[in-house]
């Protein structure tokens, strides 16, 4: 089910009307609605994948109900190791098998072996990736002992499958989220308004700004050679925005719509195009993924400790899994390569702290935003495009300069008309945003007027005919 | 809860109220337009008198030319659009119908969109406005799957069709900025392109026993209208040229003159004919079945 759906614009207002009114005071009841919810939302791609959220959670509540009973390191680990295995293994053989396969053959074939295996058809169940390490932080927290095991498999269960944050982050940890459901909640109205305007604005991300500058990043991206300097230039800019207004928005829904169930999800995104470098850029963009990678991969392999060679490697080791995480393809480990790359000098003279994000701006820092930009938007080309050498071949040919023409985006009125839509919101998105920076806001602050305001534009700027799916989905 | 679910309230409020004067502001402007496209040009219409309408596809807009029908004395009207399936083509008929109009001989291509009984949006999209307005446009959309939302939900056909009816378009009909759909009484001539693609392949296009052209030709029957259905040229390089002999299996009755101009200097692409070419055909056409 998308947020951006006639069904969910059904099923939020059910959920919110039995949570709040039939089962009010009834934290028992309303976590176990808040599940059932959770499955139904889930089930509305494939009720079958179903089965695997399910096996995950049972798996990770009985090994963290072991590991609390236990002091024995090597059955500590043993159990930990159990729910590695289990969870990644899922989420190598559904994400990962025929990346690997395939790989692995052409990997033969260069050096003139020819082999054979099959592939499989496999489905990627939606947001895998994202319950899974989510999941895996309950078990890790549990088996360092920062949190205790929980006893109520629904809490338990409601906390893996929360309906809000299911299928797209922000990846909650279990020490912050989990908690939330032993608690009573209470309604409370400023926290429900705060949520509304939470949603309107992510959904002005995503149907306004994502979905209109999709239309001609699909074009351009799909035939990069029939379109000029100019265009290619445009469409990879277009995509910054698209893929930023389609997760951000969706990061700021889930957390819009879990304050209406008096829940706090954490912050996923701080106006990461405001960003003075690209350390800045990763403590701004996807802060749940970063700060999990950091928490329980970069800091166990040593961090910023240790010789420069051991610094080197776990930053190189931090941006490569970051990349693969997004998916089976290497096109995303070249994203994070490129990334490790940006960022090793940065750490390398000591400049990775820099430019902390409660830091105010001068005016030549707007020089820095720009160049940052940049260099963040040639990553998404290899982000975006099929395969490394399409990517290669779409920088190259946009740094030809031979033409600059961008006769695509008025060719004809419906172009015309999207292009000015799109370049609309992506004016309006930067202002606003630009403003929060100056004020150093972690969150979207928007008036009543202001909420109002985007609604009429979601209404009549939206692209309701070109609708997309949610990027991260398929991560 | 309650000042909670007035907020909400007042935003469904706002959210509804524009939407409904928004729409009545768009339907209103388009409603006063009969100038920039054809199927304005028919809903807001006075009752006319023709002796040839031409309806179809771009290979009728492009094919026939009114002028060689008006020298013969034949008061004439191309009223072909680019791109419309014979959804729309029938549409437009019933609208001529429904608004009195007078017509002797009608000329309906009918070809490659035999093989299509499904709308084309954006022709269909310039129908959105006068929705209410027809009682034949409702009936005639009726078993669309998303009729209930365009007809019912104020504003939502506008954004549907924003490419057609949007606010580009709202704004040009406010300034009543004409357009060149209308010229040469709706015949839209195309030059030669040296670079054009001079070859096709039809081979995957089955032609339907299509339930729009029985429409159309029951419509001719019971307003006493002579129907001329015709096919229209291709260029020379065009894979599963026998589609045209399935159409005839199909309609004994449809004329076959896909035949009657050859050689790509006539075309400005494989499915259209050039203006030169254009001539040529329509000359045809009357000799065959005005003059004989």
């Amino acid at each position: 089910m998308l947020f951006n759906s006639i069904e969910f614009l059904l099923f939020l207002p059910t959920v919110f009307f039995l949570y709040w009114f039939v089962f009010k005071n009834q934290l028992r009841a309303q976590n176990v609605l808040l599940l059932v919810a959770s499955y139904i939302f889930y089930g509305w791609w494939d009720w079958r994948f179903l089965s695997l959220i399910i096996a995950s959670t049972f798996l990770d509540y009985f090994i963290a109900i072991q590991l609390g009973k236990t002091d024995v390191s090597k059955k500590r680990k043993f159990l930990l190791g159990i729910s590695l295995v289990g969870n990644l293994g899922m989420l190598g053989f559904f994400k990962y098998y025929n990346f690997f396969v395939t790989s692995w053959i052409e990997a033969w074939s260069s050096v003139g072996i020819t082999m054979e295996a099959s592939t499989l058809n496999i489905i990627l169940p939606v947001g895998i990736s994202f319950y899974t390490f989510q999941t895996l932080s309950y078990t890790i927290d549990v088996y360092r002992k920062e949190m205790q095991p929980t006893k109520s498999f629904i809490d338990f269960a409601a906390f893996v499958t929360f309906f809000p944050q299911l299928v797209a982050g922000p990846i909650e940890r279990a020490s912050h989220l989990l908690p939330q459901f032993y608690k009573n909640r209470t309604f409370d109205y400023q926290n429900a308004v705060d949520g509304v305007k939470l949603i309107i604005w992510g959904m002005f991300k995503k149907v306004v700004v994502a979905d209109n500058c999709a239309f001609f990043v699909n074009k351009i991206f799909e035939n990069p050679e029939a379109y000029s300097s100019g265009e290619l230039f445009v469409g990879m800019v277009f995509f910054a925005f698209q893929i930023y207004g389609d997760f951000s928005g969706y990061s700021d829904m889930a957390i819009g719509i879990s304050k209406l169930f008096g829940f706090d999800l954490m912050v996923n995104f701080k106006f990461p195009y405001f960003s003075r470098d690209i350390a800045e850029f990763w403590r701004r963009w996807h802060i749940s993924l970063s700060t999990w990678f950091r928490d329980y991969i970069y800091i166990p392999l040593g961090g910023s400790k240790g010789s420069q060679w051991f610094q080197i490697r776990n930053v190189m080791i931090i941006f490569l899994v970051s990349g693969f995480w997004h998916g089976a393809n290497w096109t995303y480990v070249a994203w994070g390569l490129f990334h490790a790359l940006l960022f090793l000098p940065l750490l390398l003279f000591n400049l990775n702290r820099s430019h902390l994000i409660t830091k105010s701006y001068g005016w030549l820092d707007f020089a820095k935003i720009g160049v940052t930009f940049l260099v963040v938007c040639i990553g998404w080309v290899f982000f975006r495009a099929d395969s490394i050498s399409d990517a290669f071949q779409y920088l190259a040919h946009m740094f030809e300069l031979k033409s600059l023409g961008l006769s695509l985006f008025y060719k004809t009125n419906a172009n015309l008309m999207i292009f000015g839509l799109s370049v609309l919101a992506v004016g309006i998105l930067s202002l606003q945003e630009l403003f929060w920076v100056i004020k150093k806001r972690d969150l979207p602050k928007i008036s009543a007027f202001g909420a109002l305001l985007l609604v009429l534009l979601i209404f009549f700027m939206g692209s309701f005919k070109n609708q997309m799916d949610f990027i991260y989905f398929q991560f | 809860m309650k000042q909670f679910l007035v907020f909400i309230g007042k935003i469904l409020l706002v959210l509804l109220l524009s939407a409904f004067a928004l729409d009545f502001i768009y339907t209103t402007v388009f409603a006063q337009s009969e100038t920039r496209n054809k199927v304005e040009n028919v809903i807001n219409s006075k009752p006319h008198n023709y002796d040839v309408i031409i309806l179809g596809t771009s290979r009728a807009n492009n094919h026939f030319v009114s002028e060689l029908f008006e020298k013969e004395g034949l008061k004439t009207f191309n009223y072909g659009m680019s791109g419309a399936h014979l959804f729309e083509t029938s549409l437009l008929l019933k609208l001529m119908i429904e608004r009195n109009w007078k017509i002797k001989n009608i000329i309906v291509e009918t070809d490659l969109n035999l093989s299509n009984e499904k709308r084309d949006d954006g022709t269909f999209g310039r129908f959105m406005p006068f929705m209410h307005q027809s009682e034949t446009i409702t009936e005639h959309f009726k078993k669309e799957p998303d009729f209930t939302e365009l007809y019912y939900v104020p504003f939502y056909r506008y954004i549907q069709f924003d490419a057609k009816v949007g606010f580009r378009a709202w704004y040009k009909t406010l300034l009543n900025e004409p357009t060149n759909t209308l010229a040469n009484n709706g015949y839209y001539p195309l030059g030669f392109n040296p670079k054009a693609n001079m070859k096709n392949n039809i081979e995957s296009l089955v032609p339907l026993r299509n339930r729009y052209f029985e429409e159309i030709k029951q419509i001719c029957k019971a307003n006493n209208i002579n129907l001329i259905a015709v096919t229209t040229p291709m260029c020379s390089n065009v894979k599963g040229m026998d589609y045209f002999k399935k159409v005839k299996a199909l309609y004994p009755e449809i004329k076959e003159y896909e035949h009657v101009v050859e050689g790509d200097q006539y075309f400005s692409s494989c499915g259209h004919l050039n203006d030169k070419g254009a001539r040529l055909y329509t000359t045809k056409i009357i000799e065959d079945l005005f003059k004989k």
